[in-house]
Parts: C-alpha cells; sequence; structure tokens
C-alpha cells in the first residue's frame, strides 16, 4: 500500500460520518440557540414557544419577548445563515474556476466599488434619501467594479486568470482611493457609519430585507448545482476541461457573474464580511478531502457566520462588535494554523 | 452501411476518421505549422514524431480545437471540427494531457469519472451504469485496486492509466494523447502503448521514443520545423538519412528481431555535419 495519508480508506468513512452527524445536529439547533443569545434574557424555550405561536399559531404570545425574538433576532439570524452560505459558496467556487486557492469574493474589487457606493450615497445624498439607499449605492458600486474586472479580463484562455486577478487588485485601489478622498472631505458622522457598514453588521435584518438576499443565493446557488459537473472538471486544468467539452471562458466568466452578483447583495446588505469565503471552503476541504461538497460548504458557511453573529453581539455586554472584525481575526488565526501545520508536514 | 460503393475514393473517405487539408498556424507572424496534410484511416494509431519545437504539440492541438488554425481544415468523419459544438465533438474526440495541475485533489474514480462530462446534461445524475461504466474502465487499465486512493498518490505509470481510462469513459471514437510516455520507466512507456492498442480506438500519439513509435504505431507523420517531412509506415518514414537530417544524430537502422519494424541504433561522440541544414530537409519534403 502506498501513503497512509493519501488514502481514502475505512477511517476516514467514520469520521466524515461523525463530521456529517454533527453538522445534522448543529443546522437543526443553531435556529433556536443562536436566537437565544444577546442582551435581552431569552431562553431557547422561548424562541420554541413563538416560533410555534408564529407559525402553526399554538399557544399564547409572549409580548415584548415575541417582538424580540421574531422581528429582531430571527431574521438576523437568517440573513447571518444566508451571507455566510452565499460568501462560501461564491469563494468555493471562485476558487475552483480561477484554480486560484486565495480566490475570494472580495478579490475582484467587489467590496470595495460597494463601499464606494455607500460612501458616495452617505455623503452626497445624506440628506434627502432614506437609509434604503445605501445598500443600493453599494450594489451598483458592486455592479460598476464587476463590470468593469469582466470587460478588463479578455477571452484569451491563457492570460484570462491573470488578468481578472489584477484588474480586480487595480480596481480595488481605484474604489478605494476615491472613497477615502470622500471620506476625507466629508462629516465625522458619515465616516463612522460608512466604517460600521464597511465591517459588517447583521444589525439592520428584518423580514422585508430578507427576501432579495435569500432569492439570489437561492437561485444562484441552483444554477451553481445544475452546473456542478462542469465546475468540477475545471479542476483538472483549462485545456483538460476543454478537453471535456466545457466552454473555458464561458464558464468561467458567468460562474465570475454570478458569484460577484451574491457578493454584490451581500455586501450591499451587511457590509463587507471578510474571510469567510476563503475559510470556509479551505476549512471543508480540509475536513472531507478529495470530495466537492457544494451544499456542504454552503450549510457549514452558513452555520459558522451564525455564531459569529452570536459572538458579535455577546462578547461586549453593552455593545455590539462588527462581525467583520472578528471573522477577519479568525481568518488570520485559522491561515496561520494552515502554515504552520503545512511547514510541520513539509507541504 | 451503403451497399452501392460509388467509387472506391469516396469509399475511402467513408474509412477516414481524420482528413486534415493544407493546416497552417502562425502564432505573432511565425508559422509554427505550415500545411500539413494527412488522413487516418479508422482503428489506425498514428505516431506523430520530430524533434523539440517540430509542432507536434501545437498540431495536436488544432486537431483537439485548443487553437484554431491560421488555414486549412480539419475534417472528421467528413464534418469540419470548426462546425460542431463543443459537446458534439468531446463526445467523439477524447484527449490525454502531459500533465494536471498540482493540489489535485481527487481520487482515482472520480478523475476518471469526469469522462462523463459531455454526456451529461445539466440534469443528469450520475446513474447505476455510469458508475458500472467507470468500473469498467478501472479494470481495463488495471487500476481496480486503487480507485478510492488519492490520484496524487498514484506512480506516473498509473496516472497516465488513470488518464486513459478517463479518456475511455468519454467513449470517443479518436482518442488524442500528447507525449503519453514522457516520464514513465521503460516499462511504463510499453505498457501505456500497448494498453492504446487493445482499446480498438483510432488514436493519435506524439512520441519522442523513434524505437517505442517504430515498433507499436501503424503509421508514423515525422514533422520538422512545422513542415510534415515524411509520413507513412514505420518502415517508410525511419531511415537512416532521414533521421541525420531531422534529429542531427548518426544512426544505423536494421529490422528489429521480434516485429521487423525499423530498429534504430544510435552513434555517439559525433554529430553529422552540416546534415541539419533546413535546406535538404525541406527538398525532401517536397
Amino acid at each position: 500500500m502506498s501513503t497512509a495519508s493519501k488514502v481514502f480508506n475505512p477511517q476516514r468513512r467514520l469520521v466524515e460520518y461523525l463530521l456529517y452527524s454533527l453538522l445534522m445536529g448543529l443546522t437543526i439547533l443553531t435556529p433556536f440557540a443562536a436566537t437565544s443569545f444577546g442582551a435581552a434574557t431569552i431562553s431557547v424555550v422561548d424562541v420554541f414557544s413563538v416560533l410555534s405561536h408564529k407559525l402553526f399559531s399554538i399557544g399564547e404570545s409572549l409580548g415584548v419577548r415575541e417582538r424580540i425574538i421574531w422581528e429582531l433576532r430571527l431574521p438576523r439570524v437568517l440573513l447571518a445563515f444566508i451571507a455566510g452560505a452565499g460568501l462560501s459558496i461564491a469563494g468555493s467556487v471562485l476558487q475552483t474556476v480561477t484554480r486560484n486557492p486565495l480566490a475570494d469574493p472580495y478579490l475582484f474589487g467587489i467590496s470595495s466599488g460597494a463601499s464606494f457606493g455607500a460612501v458616495v450615497v452617505l455623503t452626497l445624498f445624506s440628506q434627502s434619501v432614506l437609509w434604503l439607499s445605501l445598500p443600493v449605492g453599494a450594489f451598483i458600486g458592486a455592479s460598476i467594479s464587476v463590470v468593469m474586472v469582466l470587460g478588463l479580463c479578455g477571452r484569451n484562455l491563457s492570460t484570462q486568470v491573470e488578468r481578472m486577478l489584477l484588474s480586480g487588485v487595480a480596481i480595488s485601489f481605484m474604489f478605494g482611493a476615491m472613497a477615502s478622498l470622500m471620506l476625507y472631505f466629508s462629516s465625522p458622522q458619515a465616516a463612522a457609519s460608512v466604517l460600521f457598514w464597511t465591517l459588517g453588521s447583521f444589525a439592520k435584518a428584518s423580514w422585508q430585507g430578507l427576501w432579495l438576499p435569500a432569492a439570489v443565493v437561492l437561485i444562484a446557488m441552483l444554477i451553481i448545482l445544475l452546473n456542478k459537473r462542469q465546475i468540477v472538471a475545471m479542476r483538472a486544468g483549462d485545456e483538460t476541461a476543454h478537453t471535456l467539452g466545457i466552454n473555458v471562458s464561458h464558464l468561467r466568466l458567468n460562474m465570475l457573474l454570478l458569484c460577484s452578483l451574491i457578493t454584490a447583495i451581500l455586501v450591499a446588505n451587511c457590509g463587507g464580511i471578510g474571510f469567510i469565503g476563503l475559510m470556509v471552503p479551505h476549512t471543508v476541504r480540509l475536513l472531507f478531502p478529495g470530495r466537492y461538497p457544494l451544499l456542504l460548504t454552503a450549510l457549514v458557511g452558513g452555520l459558522f457566520m451564525v455564531w459569529v453573529d452570536v459572538l458579535a453581539r455577546t462578547l461586549l455586554s453593552y455593545q455590539e462588535l462588527p462581525v467583520g472584525i472578528i471573522t477577519s481575526v479568525m481568518g488570520s488565526i485559522f491561515f496561520l494554523f494552515i502554515l504552520a501545520s503545512r511547514s510541520a508536514k513539509r507541504i | 452501411m451503403a451497399n452501392v460503393k460509388p467509387s472506391p475514393a469516396l469509399n475511402q473517405q467513408d474509412n477516414h476518421v481524420l482528413l486534415v487539408n493544407n493546416l497552417s498556424w502562425q502564432l505573432a507572424g511565425k508559422a509554427i505549422l505550415s500545411a500539413v496534410d494527412f488522413s487516418l484511416a479508422e482503428g489506425k494509431m498514428l505516431g506523430i514524431i520530430g524533434p523539440n519545437g517540430a509542432g507536434k504539440s501545437s498540431l495536436l492541438r488544432c486537431l483537439y480545437r485548443f487553437i484554431t488554425p491560421t488555414s486549412g481544415t480539419i475534417e472528421l468523419f467528413g464534418e469540419q471540427i470548426s462546425t460542431l459544438s463543443a459537446k458534439m465533438f468531446a463526445r467523439q474526440v477524447a484527449v490525454v494531457l502531459q500533465d494536471t495541475p498540482h493540489h489535485f485533489e481527487m481520487t482515482t474514480s472520480q478523475l476518471i469519472a469526469l469522462g462523463l462530462t459531455p454526456h451529461k446534461g445539466a440534469f443528469d445524475f450520475t446513474s447505476k451504469r455510469d458508475r458500472e461504466e467507470v468500473t469498467k474502465a478501472l479494470l481495463k487499465v488495471g487500476l481496480q485496486d486503487k480507485a478510492n486512493q488519492a490520484y496524487e498518490s498514484l506512480s506516473g505509470g498509473e496516472k497516465q492509466r488513470a488518464l486513459i481510462a478517463r479518456a475511455i469513459v468519454q467513449r470517443p471514437k479518436l482518442l488524442i494523447l500528447d507525449e503519453p510516455t514522457n516520464h514513465l520507466d521503460i516499462r511504463y512507456q510499453i505498457q501505456t502503448l500497448e494498453l492504446l492498442r487493445t482499446l480498438n480506438i483510432t488514436v493519435i500519439t506524439s512520441i519522442h521514443d523513434l524505437n517505442l513509435a517504430s515498433a507499436l504505431c501503424d503509421e508514423l507523420l515525422l514533422l520538422n520545423d512545422g513542415h510534415c517531412v515524411a509520413k507513412g509506415t514505420p518502415k517508410t518514414v525511419l531511415t537512416e538519412q532521414r533521421i541525420a537530417e531531422v534529429f542531427d544524430v548518426c544512426c544505423e537502422i536494421k529490422p528489429h528481431p521480434q516485429h521487423g519494424n525499423p530498429l534504430i541504433s544510435y552513434f555517439y561522440g559525433y554529430q553529422t555535419p552540416n546534415a541539419a541544414d533546413v535546406g535538404g530537409v525541406d527538398e525532401h519534403s517536397k
């Protein structure tokens, strides 16, 4: 037999089975448990009774606690789940179609485009327009940056990925500079709200604001699943993928567009939450070597995001932390850990 | 099959898997391939030989449509390959390339199952029959014990066989390989080529080892500087003079004791003076 670590043996099967069961358990428990955490003391039983009252009209209303659970916490948990799932699946797909392990939904200038859009809305239209226009501005900014990256990356297969990454970096810096310039000349309040939004938060979650991200992430996920065979084949290299009957350039551009749409809609709603799109696909790949579990990546990403948001709500007793800070801290520690374990294995 | 055969010429065309006519390809004004013509009959194994930079890989890339020729036509069963859809083309032509990317985390059977890609629509799941097909391909290349092993952990020869198994699952009518014997020891070189012969598919392969090409290919096509210098059976293509001209080495050719095809023995210590002079080669190709 050859090297034991490379063989997918029965022991591995058992580990995977345990991991699946653990995830299943977490998936069932998370909506109740995560909703019960927060400033106001609410038990899991309360969450359960509110859900049964709201969904099936069983039991009695719990008054203020019901409003906290139903109108504040539950949409928030759901938005966090959608955001985590969407960003993870976008990261996973982008890493596969560009064959770059560091590809990230934010790498293509989307977040800086969105920030720029948000800054424009906050500094130029702050008096006249509603809160709602910040997501709209962010979405427009993100879309502009994506269109520019797509326009710049070209159709030539041998240079496409490189051009994609380079133009993403260039556009990222350009929008970053413009946003900074506008912030520099704006009021401190605008700067503070842009900063809070840039760091990411689910605090503004509401049922009305939920359907658009949910629909976009679901539809995009469906399209990705329908193209799964092609996406997986891209791992074998551009030329091999071509010989398997895949229009490589088309597939890559379409997937970039799709992932950008997911990211743009999420950034517009919850701000820039970094590292999820990098960390979760890498973790899933480590836990399930030799597989390509798209749905699992989405599930892990969603659950992870929900619990990071719980941390953001509860770490400081009278203040919320932006989730982006927590994910970035976790992300950097995660990558240092990977680096250390790799050099230990001399890979 | 048509029971009336209009003319022997047309009939011969029917048997052609591939018909390449006046194929040229230029890269940044430099001619990489110039006016290459050849045809390939069903079930034959064609070896593309020639020195480094002769245009072997470029010719193959034209054949599997990775690059578009500057001029000339390529017909697959009488149809222009440029008119076929990517999927339809991949159902007829499978390709085994030299290298796979690093960190290619797939098991052998997952890699082989990639060959199903052109046969599957968006809503098709991998069926029991597909899995049987993968198992059959594994058996055919003798990798049944390595099915669930990581592809990266396989030896060079096993990797090559796994890639061929992937091509088998693709159910092609034409199989194109780019130097399948590279980096393999002689046992695996022979094993790989003999495996190709057992598949009963029309095969085009580029190959460096002239003795191996002579022993195991039905036909050879000798390229030099993008020109087709000679084509035909190993006996007609491999001559002492031509090898001296194209490869700039001295050699002696005798029939192989087993199969009678040319067996080349190279002489060491001196090169043929001015033998690889381009003029001489060009004259020969005319």
